[in-house]
């Protein structure tokens, strides 16, 4: 499969300031929210470590608490399937729908049934799935994917959104007020409503002590897709599983104050059973996760409870988008994620990181990601799959800095072409990162001559 | 069909296999304690429901409350459904259970609020409170009566009282529904219900 070139896939929303400065705004914004709501809880640091504890012992023993989950699940009349990869996890949910003659869903969002493609494969077999989620649907509407996990078009501005509408639902091309989107968005989906034959949504917790599911929104379509037609099925990823319902407690008031800086969302939704002249399913999926798991490198990335920080505090996210990671999972989760699915594929994606460390900052479950992007560098070397460019300045750097001479020589160079060489010589074009940087001002003088002036022991200062 | 119950039955053994064989050395199960939030619980769940857009009624009783809905519920022109003893929609219930997909018809739903949470101005329902959860998701105007005495403090408290998993569909409602999907721009009244009302007694 061809390699993701993230720099490449973002140089086009980089040029355009008025995309990037909107999506830039936007997150930042969630980004300041989200301190405001945290610094205000005094024990916030202290759920962090519990939370983060809480998953890793999950991990530990996810065996146990998957079986407990099932046997409770069932007991609650709730049909449990287990689904080795994307292919069987499309199979089991094609099968069911057929069972039911479903012709039409409505769907919550769930990046689990992004990542294994179902819509299109259950499209592929006649079943129309709409998505229920405003971002979704946009994304949808637009053949794209989710450019956020948490606001999937956050990338697109209101003029794109009308014009997308108007073209797709009929809407007025000259009303771009999101008011105005909003509602035509909530018309569309009533009939859509209407008639649904099936409900389907994502994950957030999966309780082993009571065999239940949390999901959490906003928009109030999730709880109407499971609500209101006769079947409803639940697909999630093996990791989101807790013990206990008092864990629950702990992420649910972390969630959406690390996500977007609000105190919890509007619905949050737990799901104990079919309701009368329902059925329920839940689908439980691996899809690498187990694989993952055996891993002490990156297992940690599974303790992630998908709340959008890393991306929202990104550098490099907020200026390129989430498109330009060509994955399901995009930004820093995504780069914690995404390689070890395809190792050749994503090779450049670890590069994309300004190694600044704001991610594992704001993670609300600690998990280490900027130790796994590293990680994930090392292993792009040894794979044989590094850029040429890195591996010549590496060798450049080596040589450079295994002899004090060396060093000394190349300080007094680098000075003189700073001042004597124009720009375009002394920054690399072959460098992406060096592309839209200015040189700094020469100095007077090196470090070196400064400190043998100054402060080398014997010199008065 | 793909799926037959045993290709799934092995899928779930040797997932759990590789689980087994690929899990990490034990470590312990820390308790959650019950962190709790400064200030009175009635005085914050007013404050943060209203920062969600929510709206409040203060009665001083439950007769009070069934009256302030009589005055301010217009039956003869809307579609009402009651989920409460004590006050009568016009939408019937068993129409509407034999096919929920007619509760998009309703345009005012009213039912019980189990409890309220003082962190996060949130009302927690059920299938139980709520009569038919679908009547509740689908309305224009949602009223909420809520005790003023079951408001708990925080989440921690919310969640050791209410025991989600004895219903089969629990939630806490957090002021109507929302989204900010586009340009993050804050939108009350997405997809479910466009106003929420607690009314309290």
């Amino acid at each position: 499969m061809r390699q993701v070139n993230q720099v490449k896939l973002g140089e086009a929303f980089i040029k355009d300031t008025a995309h990037r400065e909107s999506h830039d705004r936007c997150l930042w914004a969630a980004r300041m929210r989200r301190d405001n709501v945290t610094s205000a809880i005094p024990e916030w640091e202290e759920m962090r470590t519990l939370a983060s504890d809480i998953k890793r012992h999950t991990l530990s023993r996810l065996d146990e608490y998957l079986e407990e989950f099932e046997r409770n699940a069932t007991a609650n009349g709730i049909h449990v399937h287990w689904a080795a990869d994307a292919a069987e996890h499309n199979s089991i949910v094609l099968d069911i729908l057929s069972a039911h003659g479903v012709k039409t869903v409505t769907k919550g969002k769930s990046m689990l049934m992004d990542e294994c493609g179902m819509r299109e494969y259950l499209g592929e077999h006649g079943i129309e799935v709409y998505e229920a989620d405003l971002g979704e649907r946009i994304q949808q509407l637009d053949q794209q994917r989710p450019s956020h996990i948490v606001m999937p078009a956050i990338h697109k501005l209101r003029t794109d959104v009308a014009a997308l509408f108007a073209r797709t639902l009929g809407s007025d091309p000259s009303n771009d007020d999101p008011h105005y989107l909003n509602s035509v968005m909530r018309a569309h989906m009533r009939e859509k409503y209407k008639h649904a034959d099936a409900g389907m949504s994502g994950v957030n917790f999966a309780v082993a002590e009571t065999g239940g599911i949390v999901v959490c929104t906003n928009e109030g379509n999730a709880d109407i897709s499971a609500n209101v037609p006769p079947l409803y099925i639940a697909s999630m990823g093996l990791e989101k599983i807790v013990p206990r319902m008092s864990d629950v407690a702990l992420m649910v008031r972390m969630l959406s104050r690390n996500a977007l800086g609000f105190d919890i969302t509007q619905y949050t939704s737990h799901y104990h059973g079919p309701r009368k002249g329902q059925e329920m399913h839940i689908v439980i999926v691996d899809n690498g996760r187990s694989a993952r798991l055996s891993s002490p490198d990156y297992r940690e990335a599974l303790k992630c409870i998908r709340c959008g920080a890393c991306m929202n505090t990104c550098p490099v996210f907020r200026r390129t988008s989430g498109l330009s990671y060509d994955a399901p999972y995009m930004g820093p989760i995504g780069i914690a994620l995404e390689p070890s699915y395809d190792l050749d594929r994503y090779a450049r994606l670890p590069y994309s990181c300004t190694h600044c460390g704001s991610c594992g900052a704001v993670c609300p479950v600690r998990v280490p990601l900027p130790e796994i992007i590293f990680y994930w560098r090392n292993k792009v070397v040894e794979s044989g799959n590094s850029m040429l460019i890195h591996d010549m300045e590496m060798s450049a750097a080596g040589m450079v800095l295994k002899d004090a001479s060396n060093l000394a020589k190349a300080e007094k160079l680098g000075l003189w072409a700073l001042r004597n060489l124009p720009q375009g010589l002394t920054e690399s074009q072959l460098n992406p990162w060096a592309r839209e940087h200015t040189n700094p001002e020469p100095p007077a003088q090196t470090f070196r001559q400064y400190y043998e002036k100054n402060i080398k022991p014997g010199k008065k200062q | 069909m793909n799926d037959s119950p045993s290709r799934q039955a092995s899928s779930r053994d040797s997932i759990l296999a590789r689980i087994r064989e690929g899990r990490p050395q034990a470590c312990p199960l820390p308790d959650v304690p019950m962190f709790t939030v400064p200030g009175d619980p009635s005085d914050n769940f007013r404050q943060k429901l209203l920062s969600f857009d929510g709206q409040i009624v203060s009665t001083t009783s439950r007769d009070e409350a069934i009256s302030w809905l009589e005055s301010h519920i217009d039956k003869q022109s809307k579609k009402v459904y009651s989920a409460i003893s004590g006050y009568h929609g016009n939408v019937d219930h068993e129409e509407a259970d034999a096919d929920p997909h007619k509760a998009s018809e309703v345009e005012i739903c009213v039912a019980e609020g189990e409890y309220g949470v003082g962190e996060t101005g949130s009302v927690w329902v059920t299938d139980r409170s709520l009569g038919l959860a679908a009547c509740a998701l689908l309305s224009t105007d949602l009223y909420l009566l809520l005790d003023h005495s079951r408001i708990l403090p925080d989440m921690h408290r919310a969640y050791s009282t209410i025991k989600p998993g004895s219903a089969q569909y629990g939630a806490f409602f957090t002021g109507p529904s929302a989204t900010a999907d586009i340009e993050a721009v804050h939108i009350t009244g997405a997809q479910g219900e466009i106003s929420l009302t607690v009314v309290l007694y």
